[in-house]
């Protein structure tokens, strides 16, 4: 009898106290990886009381034959597809896919359970970094594709109008730089969309080359491309990664939006490159703070 | 466990992190994205910010040049703070500060890296320069002493013209150009590009009449009328290989005046032209080595040609070429020129100096008495001239951490020229050359820059060029820089050893029996010339304001020019000397303003006071001269550029003029059409040049369509 009313008294404290009941977290991911490994890590440190496991995509179960009261983090497009497929699910949250990927996977569908963290900078945010760091640019060169044009009318939504003026240009065909030169030449800085067609190993050199040639900044299109020569931008690391994925989850995953993107982030600047341009490059701290007073007060 | 399907859980991931803790693997890599991307914009790659630049870079870029509606590189190189640009005779001459107007032989010019002054008489022809405007991105003219980086001859300073890369001209381009005064150009361009490269061919004529009349309103003739091919290609031969070569072809004809034409003589024996054929032939091949990101070589070669064939008739007494007073000028100029002044029965005879003058002076008067004063003979002469040039040049550039930079390098040139007139037969000269340059971020805010040339000339001898500069960048964007130069140039091959006669052929009628015969003027250098010298001293600030979209550049400068050769080469004359000085203090500015989305503000000015001991170096330099222009966008594909130029007395002469640019593009699916007009007027009346050549009217314009698929 005691032991039924101990067991009874758990039931009625995990029923009655939610908010500290402890979370089976469930990281997925095509493959696992050193740096996905050092995540789990941080993300299990970062909350003690929750159970973090990982599995490698070919190792899941059907979504279906999942818990609902698992929150399932997936890394990848991969994950999203398989995810996308079955409506019923656990509360998931996506993470590592761009625009993009996800305009591709999901068209302009919301799926329920499914929250999209977005990995690619967003375009507001790179503007802001664009005012701060040139404030006298007023053309922004913008090339896009198929795949990216959605982005352009957005970003056209986010940019203050009478300060910015933006020039998209198609640019259909990598191979014949016309467009490219074109942009350039009626633009002030060129401001990178994260689409793989067009900023990929194959096309940065004539992207940076062709910009620099002009003494023309290239910003984003991901902090990745600062190291090949981009000027700056803004990206996620773990901790802020980290910091929003608690945010959610502390949350009723019933009140967790469609998507979103990280409210933590830091600046990634090549300051070589600003050097030889001549643009101040602020500590890249500064710079966070100043873009964050601007998201708060737009 | 709650899902007995999952393989890992922490421990193993443990594992996992303690051995990748040890890779190059990072914890962001995650976040970062995962594909590998090249570094391109390498430190070796990259450039200067202007404001830690060792002096002062005025950049024309392709916009000024587009919308300045120019059809000359001269023409825009006027938008150059201190730089004097005037025409002379059938040329145009370009000096930095002053000098002879006539004769500017103080700067380096080079396309791409090639230098283009002409080996033996070290002359820019700038008309001549096989390059069509319509294939430069840009001009960069390094203002100042640069012979550490472009080797002897960049005593005042370096005119870079940068031509566009084939990848970035692809797809054709024709236009078409009329106006007043003859103009009639031409320009027509295919670039392709493939997988790893790119190739750009165009084919180019240029056609003026330039000046009306001379100074005396006597119709001037000095018409140009030129075509050229150039063909740029570039490959990349793997990530750390790239191939760029060019050829250049360029023929043309420059009119210029029979200035041994006289009234005396029957004209239909004589040509009233001494017309140039000019053809420039150059073939470069660069090959750019990426050895790291840290390191990067590049090996250039080019060979170059320049042909000039100049042949008129003209006319002249026979006594004129009197082998007995061809001699005695040879021995004795000022003898010959006082019995001549006798003839004309001006100043006492004047007595032979020697036994030997004594005969010929006898032989002479034989000739005399056979040929008479008044009886002339009319023949052919040349001014022809073929120089060649071959050049080799290595250049390292190694990027030690974030602070050091050193940029050293090897170069080998071979000039030689054959021209009987001027030479009477062949000249060559070797030059060696080994460079250093270092900057040192000592600090973030401190550069220290300093660098060194030796460089031996065959025909000169050896000479030490040294540079160093401090840079004190009180913000990124601002800087404040001393710099000290010491540079030399070579005396051409003309000053040095000139042997210049005129052999006249086809004489009619014969003299002496002869029917070739030297004219008795002549010229021989006496060699044995030094170097020009130069030391230079600045003061400069260079800012970018960027809130306002201001960009300037002010320059102090202080420099002085010893062991000057002053002359100009008039068959007769004396050999050159290094017996004269010239100095030039004084600052100027180059300002660069966009205001707002539209508007754009472009300002230089220049204040120069000099010294010069020679009569012939005061006459060029004005005290205050400049530019404003005013480029607009005025939306719906209209543009227009405004500009006013201006100096108080260039070459003595007030010189005002306005020229007003207007474009209009239009796009029809994938082609670009644009027209446009220019109008130049200007505000003054004065002739300008040497020569003093005029215009009849003020104003001049011209229009161009083109088309770009």
């Amino acid at each position: 009898m005691n032991a039924l009313r101990a067991a009874g008294l758990a039931v009625l404290l995990l029923a009655g106290a939610p908010a500290v009941q402890a979370l089976e977290i469930l990281v997925a991911a095509q493959e696992s990886s050193p740096a996905l490994q050092r995540f789990l890590v941080g993300l299990q440190a970062s909350r003690p009381d929750d159970r973090v496991q990982f599995s490698r995509a070919e190792q899941l179960p059907a979504v279906a034959d999942l818990p609902r009261d698992l929150r399932l983090i997936l890394i990848g497009p991969e994950l999203l597809d398989w995810r996308q497929r079955s409506v019923e699910g656990p509360p998931t949250l996506v993470m590592q896919v761009n625009r993009i990927e996800g305009r591709q996977i999901l068209g302009r569908r919301q799926p329920l359970g499914i929250t999209l963290l977005w990995g690619d900078p967003p375009l507001a945010r790179q503007l802001n970094l664009i005012r701060l760091l040139l404030p006298q640019a007023r053309h922004i060169g913008v090339l896009y594709s198929n795949d990216s044009a959605f982005l352009v009318q957005e970003l056209r939504q986010v940019t203050p109008a009478g300060e910015l003026e933006i020039n998209a240009h198609f640019w259909p065909n990598t191979r014949d730089p016309r467009v490219l030169g074109r942009l350039l030449d009626q633009s002030d800085v060129l401001l990178g969309l994260d689409d793989p067609h067009l900023y990929n190993p194959h096309t940065i050199k004539t992207l940076l080359l062709s910009s620099y040639g002009r003494r023309q900044a290239l910003i984003g299109p991901t902090a990745a491309f600062v190291h090949a020569g981009s000027l700056v931008s803004t990206y996620s690391d773990q901790q802020d990664w980290l910091d929003t994925l608690g945010t959610l989850l502390d949350r009723d995953p019933a009140t967790w939006p469609h998507e979103l993107y990280p409210a933590h982030f830091k600046v990634m600047g090549n300051t070589r490159v600003a050097l030889s341009l001549g643009i101040p490059m602020t500590d890249p701290h500064q710079l966070e703070q100043a873009l964050q007073r601007l998201e708060a007060s737009p | 466990m709650p899902f007995p399907g999952l393989a890992k859980s922490l421990p193993p991931l443990l594992l996992g992190l303690t051995l990748c803790s040890v890779g190059r693997a990072h914890a962001f890599e995650l976040f970062l994205g995962t594909t590998e991307l090249p570094e391109i914009l390498t430190a070796t790659r990259l450039q200067q910010a202007p404001a830690a630049v060792p002096g002062s870079i005025t950049v024309l870029d392709r916009e000024l040049i587009r919308t300045s509606g120019a059809r000359e590189i001269t023409e825009l190189l006027r938008l150059v703070p201190g730089m004097l640009v005037i025409p002379e005779g059938s040329a145009t001459t370009v000096n930095y500060h002053g000098g002879l107007g006539a004769a500017a032989r103080r700067l380096q010019v080079m396309v791409d890296g090639r230098s283009v002054y002409r080996p033996a008489l070290a002359q820019v022809d700038w008309v001549d320069i096989p390059v069509a405007i319509e294939d430069i991105e840009r001009i960069e003219v390094f203002r100042g002493p640069n012979t550490v980086s472009y080797g002897a001859n960049a005593l005042l300073g370096v005119i870079n013209i940068i031509t566009r890369q084939p990848s970035d001209s692809l797809g054709t381009q024709l236009s078409y150009t009329t106006g007043k005064r003859g103009i009639e150009d031409w320009y027509a361009r295919h670039g392709f590009g493939w997988d790893g490269g790119a190739m750009r061919i165009s084919l180019s004529a240029f056609d003026h009449d330039r000046f009306d009349m001379d100074r005396r309103g006597n119709d001037f003739p000095d018409s140009q009328r030129l075509s050229r091919l150039n063909l740029r290609s570039t490959h990349e031969l793997d990530s750390r290989h790239s191939l760029d070569w060019q050829l250049a072809l360029k023929s043309g004809t420059n009119q210029d005046k029979n200035y041994e034409y006289s009234n005396d003589y029957p004209a239909n024996l004589q040509d009233s032209r001494a017309d140039v054929d000019a053809r420039d032939y150059a073939a470069s091949l660069r090959w750019n080595i990426d050895l790291s990101p840290t390191h990067r070589v590049y090996v250039q070669g080019a060979v170059q040609h320049w042909e000039r064939i100049q042949e008129w008739r003209a006319c002249a007494p026979q006594i004129y070429f009197s082998p007995a007073l061809s001699q005695l000028y040879g021995q004795s100029p000022s003898y010959v020129n006082a019995l001549i002044a006798y003839a004309s029965g001006q100043g006492a005879q004047p007595v032979p100096a020697t036994p030997q003058q004594m005969t010929l002076t006898q032989q002479l008067m034989q000739d005399l008495s056979l040929l008479g004063f008044d009886a002339y003979t009319c023949g052919l002469l040349n001014a022809n001239s073929r120089e060649n040039r071959f050049d080799l040049e290595v250049q390292d550039t190694l990027s030690i951490g974030d602070h050091l930079r050193l940029i050293s390098g090897t170069s080998y040139r071979h000039d030689a020229v054959t021209s009987e007139t001027y030479f009477d037969g062949s000249r060559s000269k070797n030059i060696a050359r080994v460079f250093g340059h270092l900057e040192w971020y000592a600090t973030s805010e401190w550069l220290l820059q300093g660098g060194a040339m030796y460089e031996h000339d065959s025909m000169i001898g050896e000479s030490l060029s040294p540079r160093v500069a401090v840079n004190y960048l009180f913000h990124p964007a601002h800087g404040i820089r001393a710099v000290y130069a010491e540079a030399v140039r070579s005396p051409d091959m003309f000053e040095e050893s000139a042997d210049w006669r005129m052999r006249v052929r086809n004489l009619q009628p014969a003299v002496l029996g002869q029917g070739s015969a030297y004219l008795f003027l002549s010229s021989h250098a006496q060699g044995g010339l030094r170097q020009e010298h130069i030391v230079s001293r600045e003061l400069g600030y260079n800012g970018h304001f960027a809130n306002l979209g201001l960009h300037l550049d002010v320059r102090l400068f202080d420099e002085d020019i010893t062991d000057l050769i002053t002359f100009w080469p008039s068959l007769g004359d004396p050999s050159p000397t290094n017996d004269d000085r010239l100095s030039f203090h004084g600052w100027e500015s180059d300002a660069n303003w966009q205001l707002g989305q539209s508007d754009r503000l472009r300002l230089s000015y220049a204040y120069i006071e000099f010294q010069a001991t020679h009569h012939y170096d005061s006459e060029l330099t004005p005290r205050h001269s400049g530019s404003l222009s005013w480029l607009r966008e005025w939306g719906r594909g209209w543009n227009s550029n405004l500009t006013y130029l201006g100096a108080d007395s260039l070459n003595e002469n007030r010189f005002e003029r306005l020229d007003l640019h207007v474009t209009k593009r239009f796009q029809m699916g994938s082609t670009g059409i644009e027209l446009s007009g220019t109008w130049q007027q200007r505000l003054d009346d004065n002739p300008l040049g040497g020569r003093n050549t005029n215009y009849k009217q003020r104003h001049v314009y011209w229009l161009s369509a083109g088309v770009e698929l």
